[in-house]
């Protein structure tokens, strides 16, 4: 035979893969691999229109160039000092409001801008809801635009009118879209934009009230420039400068997280498939080993026979690429719809990037794992075909370990993940994986022994497990781990917060009151104990900011991300009291003692925060309190009890510290539910003052945590698929014996139905062991994550017992699925082929 | 065809020896034979299980080297080749039907046919494996695949394959040994039939002796020797 031209091999090799699939050869190796592309590219469409959705927005980000944000309104030099370089201007204040209408009430966040705002990007709205929406400028004076969510909630419409403070406006149109909206993916509370011309007139902002203030400018990168420069050193301690980096800096780190969870389940997903594509592939290459020496017989060289293989390989794996990359795209098509609400709404389509990286992440895959056993196809001897014992040489251990780290090195490295972290986990779940595995293996090995006097079936299924022990245990770990993940999501899902709200006393305090102001202070306790048979006392509330600890700026020490670095970034609720408050424990330091005059006041500091802060007793903690000063030092460290729900603060002063500062107040309290009238006629009589109903935010809280375990599940949903795969690929590699045993047994009279009965008890002891593993591993992982993150009493869940069936059902249902052939194929054929 | 090609051997083997490494030491399977065979002779190798039939068939159809003596086929030294080599002369000179028919189960009877015939890149192989089918009576089961045919059918498909591409030279391992004996000696006289109608070459292993007195010329080993010879040269 002459140089076989490329193409004349490439379609050969089409005709070959074509009739192979014909024959039903490749469904499992077909499958793995869609599932590995699919789930690459759901999640790499959904990271990618994210992260596209946030760059679209960052010059909008914050609706201007650059803005400076705070708890107190800026100050005319910082105003005047913009307007001489030729800056635009627009000013915004941002607080959180009830809300009062005929129908209601509802806490809103409420956006007072004036005309120029926003300075980039624009608003759009609607005239109705769910109408059309279009861009245009904002409301005028005496109007409000609101989001869907509000008018829903207050069951109004387009034209009616609510109170926000004292001031009544009229709803001219609903607000679909605020520019500066990037950086707050959801909100608990529905948004309200207003006029800033109507703020006075709402009575709402007083001194001491928690406000934010921006101011937002646009203009030419230099003219911005000199202005970063001028005000930087000016700015209060409660301002911060802002432009359209810093925002996307946070975004883009709350992004980066999701994507590496995401990732690591993708990960999850193409390891497992890759092991199912090598099962697959080992036996697609078993199969051909006397085809591979027929065609060297029929001329084809040993590199014609590898690449007539390999091409083979090739187009499957292009045709399972391209369906799995439909299939992914369709994918996060649904897991945004889970999602819907809680992300913005329009987010760019993604290109077809994703796509094609999904398909090189399935292509690797196949390359890694199936070309060390596809190798083997060149090294047959075409002697084989007279002497059938001939096998070609193994494979090199290096060249197919080798293989398969190469190919999981490339995944990696498009998923961009940690390397430090992937190895720590694919190490611990390597070492639990052979502890659990081992326990495993004994407890099938002791329930030999105890079925030893069960019926046949019985004997015959476990019989079966117990010939490849080693796959029987890693198949049950694999199903094991992934019914864990699903049932301990579920298990959160439903029962967080279930839990923690049953654990509450059943009086606790279901409603906040802030903002009171003190000239209302009176009139409001007064009302409340009209509603309460226990009032709480109102505590006094100074926003204030800790800024150095013995003279020396905190940042460097504190660790990102704890509870520390976020009290430093905010402004804390200050407050004084005279006696510790009754759910409060004193650990160290002493309460108020008398002391000289000239010795710095004492401050009462929560204990974890202060571990977080590396606080210890003594040490001098310096605090800006609207613009002034403040020192104290630390007298006592305090244990809370956040759960409470009574009124709990970080920092509580010695009396006659702060008492000469703008002050609201705060309270908490218990209304029984349907006093929906009582808490309107409140919120009439005090509209200035925010009232929070917990249950509302809970219930919120709760349906975020639906949608976004639901989409978790979603994703979990690739990585079982891909254990189902390993699971048929397994089954696959052992069918031709299952065939000849099942032919022997009914041979020798066995009846069909003990057969099936067998393998219902080998693979529904399988999937039992996997469920109990899973029940096993939740209870344990709930019990830890309750007691040592959540802080909650745990108890037992009986649901889990279901796991077991479920598992055997799943499993049990699936193997006898993927071994009908054995029990359907004529025991003649069999025995007449040897 | 001149008469010095008519008689020039097809095939020709000098002092074969073959010898494998096994537990108990050096195995000599076979020990110096030589033999030689011109176009259209038909030679039977005959013996006892474990005498060096299938090596020596093995080593003629370039399968194998020998671990020392030469072999030439259709003029070529297979020693002198390397395997991608001496797989491109049994492309174009050699066909061979197996004791276990060898068929590809993926394919059915009219795709098993023309494999040859495809791998050479031949536009008619569709129409010429079917009428090699319809040759040896097949004609009605060319979309069958090999599980769907009984071992006498299977048979009958691996041989149409081995002629399909016309070899010089046709090697048959035990063509009968799977068969009944009345499918067995129906498959012969296809066999023999087929080679007279294409002028090829055969070159039979088989313990069947009345198989074997259908060849021209038979060869008995024993213990990898070449013991006898029918008719005598």
């Amino acid at each position: 035979m002459s140089r076989l031209p490329f193409s004349r091999l490439l379609a050969l090799a089409g005709r070959q893969l074509l009739r192979d699939a014909r024959a039903g050869e490749l469904h499992t190796l077909f499958a793995a691999l869609l599932i590995a592309v699919a789930a690459s590219t759901a999640i790499g469409y959904f990271s990618a229109r994210l992260n596209d959705g946030m760059l679209l927005r960052a010059s909008e980000f914050l609706g201007a160039d650059l803005q400076i944000k705070g708890s107190s309104a800026a100050s005319r030099a910082q105003l005047e000092a913009g307007t001489a370089l030729g800056l635009e201007s627009a000013q915004v204040v941002e607080f959180a409001s009830v809300i009062a209408s005929d129908t209601g009430i509802q806490l809103a966040s409420v956006k007072a801008a004036d005309t120029a705002y926003p300075l980039r990007g624009q608003l759009r709205s609607a005239a109705t809801a769910y109408g059309p929406e279009q861009p245009g400028d904002g409301p005028q004076a005496g109007e409000a635009w609101v989001e869907v969510r509000l008018l829903n909630a207050l069951n109004l419409e387009v034209g009616d009118n609510l109170e926000v403070g004292r001031k009544r406006l009229r709803i001219s149109r609903v607000l679909t879209y605020e520019p500066d909206r990037a950086g707050d993916f959801y909100s608990l509370a529905p948004h309200l934009l207003m006029h800033l011309q109507d703020l006075a007139a709402t009575e709402v902002v007083q001194p001491g009230s928690r406000v934010t203030y921006r101011l937002l400018w646009r203009g030419e990168a230099a003219a911005l420039a000199r202005y970063r420069e001028a005000v930087t050193p000016g700015l209060q301690a409660q301002q911060k400068l802002e432009d359209a980096r810093a925002g996307n800096a946070q975004i883009g780190n709350a992004l980066g997280r999701a994507e590496r969870y995401l990732n690591l389940a993708s990960l999850a997903a193409i390891l497992l498939a890759g092991v199912a594509v090598a099962l697959s592939a080992s036996r697609f290459a078993a199969r051909r080993f006397d085809a591979s020496a027929l065609l060297r017989c029929l001329g084809l060289s040993r590199r014609q026979a590898l690449a007539l293989f390999s091409l083979q390989l090739a187009l499957l794996g292009l045709a399972a690429s391209l369906a799995g990359a439909l299939l992914g795209w369709l994918a996060q098509q649904v897991l945004f719809y889970l999602l819907q609400g809680l992300l913005p709404a329009d987010i760019p389509s993604g290109g077809l990037w994703p796509a094609l990286a999904g398909m090189a992440t399935g292509l690797v895959a196949l390359a890694g794992f199936a070309l060390p056993p596809l190798a083997a196809l060149g090294r047959v001897p075409p002697l084989r075909v007279l002497r059938r014992d001939l096998l070609p040489v193994p494979a090199s251990a290096w060249l197919v370990y080798g293989a398969a780290v190469l190919a999981l090195g490339l995944i990696m490295w498009r998923l961009s993940l940690d390397l430090a972290l992937t190895l720590a986990l694919l190490g611990g779940g390597l070492l639990t994986a052979l502890l659990l595995g081992g326990l495993l293996l004994l407890g099938l090995r002791s329930l030999r022994r105890t079925l030893a006097n069960a019926g046949l079936s019985w004997r015959l299924g476990l019989g079966q497990l117990l010939r490849q022990p080693l796959a029987a245990a890693g198949q049950a770990l694999a199903f094991g781990l992934i019914i864990l993940a699903m049932a301990l999501i579920a298990l959160l899902r439903g029962e967080l917060l279930d839990t923690w709200q049953n654990q509450l006393p059943a009086d606790a305090p279901n409603h906040f009151a802030l903002n009171i102001l003190p000239a209302e202070q009176a009139a409001f306790a007064t009302h409340l104990a009209t509603l309460t048979a226990h009032p709480q006392p109102l505590y006094p509330v100074v926003p204030g900011r800790l800024l150095l600890v013995n003279g020396e700026p905190l940042r460097q020490t504190v660790s990102k991300e704890s509870r520390g670095e976020r009290a430093l970034n905010r402004d804390l609720s200050l407050t004084w009291a005279a006696d510790i408050p009754a759910d409060n424990k004193l650990l160290a330091g002493h309460w108020w003692q008398a002391k000289s005059t000239d010795s710095l006041p004492g401050v009462s500091v929560e204990a974890e925060l202060a571990a977080s802060l590396q606080l210890k007793l003594g040490d001098r903690l310096s605090f800006n309190v609207g613009g002034l000063n403040r020192d104290a030092q630390v007298t006592s460290l305090r244990k809370v009890d956040w759960n409470s729900f009574q009124p709990n603060f970080y920092m509580i002063f010695e009396p006659g510290t702060l008492q000469d500062l703008p002050t609201t107040y705060l309270t908490s309290f218990y209304l029984p539910a349907q006093q929906d009238r009582q808490l309107r006629a409140l919120a009439r009589a005090f509209p200035t003052v925010t009232l929070l109903q917990v249950d509302a935010l809970v219930a919120q809280l709760r349906s975020i945590l639906a949608q976004v375990t639901l989409a978790i599940e979603f994703v979990l949903l690739f990585v079982l698929a891909a254990g189902l795969a390993v699971l048929f690929a397994g089954l696959q590699s052992t069918l031709d014996e299952r065939i000849r045993q099942g032919a022997l047994l009914r041979a020798l009279g066995a009846e069909r139905r003990l057969l099936v009965r067998a393998r219902r008890a080998e693979f529904g002891l399988l999937g039992a062991a996997s469920g109990l593993l899973a029940a096993l591993g939740c209870e344990l992982i709930s019990a830890l994550l309750y007691q040592r993150v959540f802080d909650l009493a745990w108890h037992p869940h009986p649901w889990l017992l279901l796991l077991p069936v479920l598992g055997a059902l799943l499993v049990g249902g699936a193997g006898v699925l993927g071994t009908r052939r054995a029990l359907n194929t004529s025991p003649l054929t069999v025995l007449r082929e040897g | 065809m001149n008469a010095t090609l008519i008689n020039t051997p097809i095939l020709s083997a000098r002092h074969l020896n073959k010898v494998v490494q096994s537990a108990e030491g050096e195995l000599r399977i076979l020990d110096d034979l030589s033999l030689d065979l011109c176009r259209a002779d038909s030679l039977a190798i005959v013996g006892s299980s474990g005498s060096g039939k299938s090596t020596l068939l093995g080593l003629l159809a370039g399968l194998d080297l020998p671990s020392s003596g030469s072999v030439h086929l259709a003029g070529q030294d297979l020693s002198q080749l390397d395997e991608d080599q001496r797989a491109r002369l049994r492309a174009e000179q050699v066909g061979f039907v197996f004791q276990s028919f060898q068929l590809l189960d993926s394919l059915n009877a009219l795709e098993n046919v023309m494999l040859p015939l495809e791998l050479e890149g031949h536009a008619d192989a569709r129409q010429r494996a079917r009428a090699l089918l319809e040759r040896v009576g097949l004609g009605q089961r060319l979309n069958h695949y090999p599980r769907q045919l009984s071992g006498g059918e299977q048979q009958r498909v691996a041989i149409a394959r081995a002629f399909v591409a016309e070899p010089a030279v046709l090697f048959a391992d035990e063509p009968t040994g799977n068969l009944d004996s009345h499918t067995g000696e129906r498959i012969c006289d296809l066999l023999f039939a087929l080679n007279r109608e294409r002028g090829a070459t055969l070159v039979l292993v088989t313990h069947d002796a009345r198989l074997a007195q259908r060849c021209k010329r038979q060869i008995r080993l024993e213990a990898g020797q070449l013991v006898d010879t029918v008719p005598a040269p």
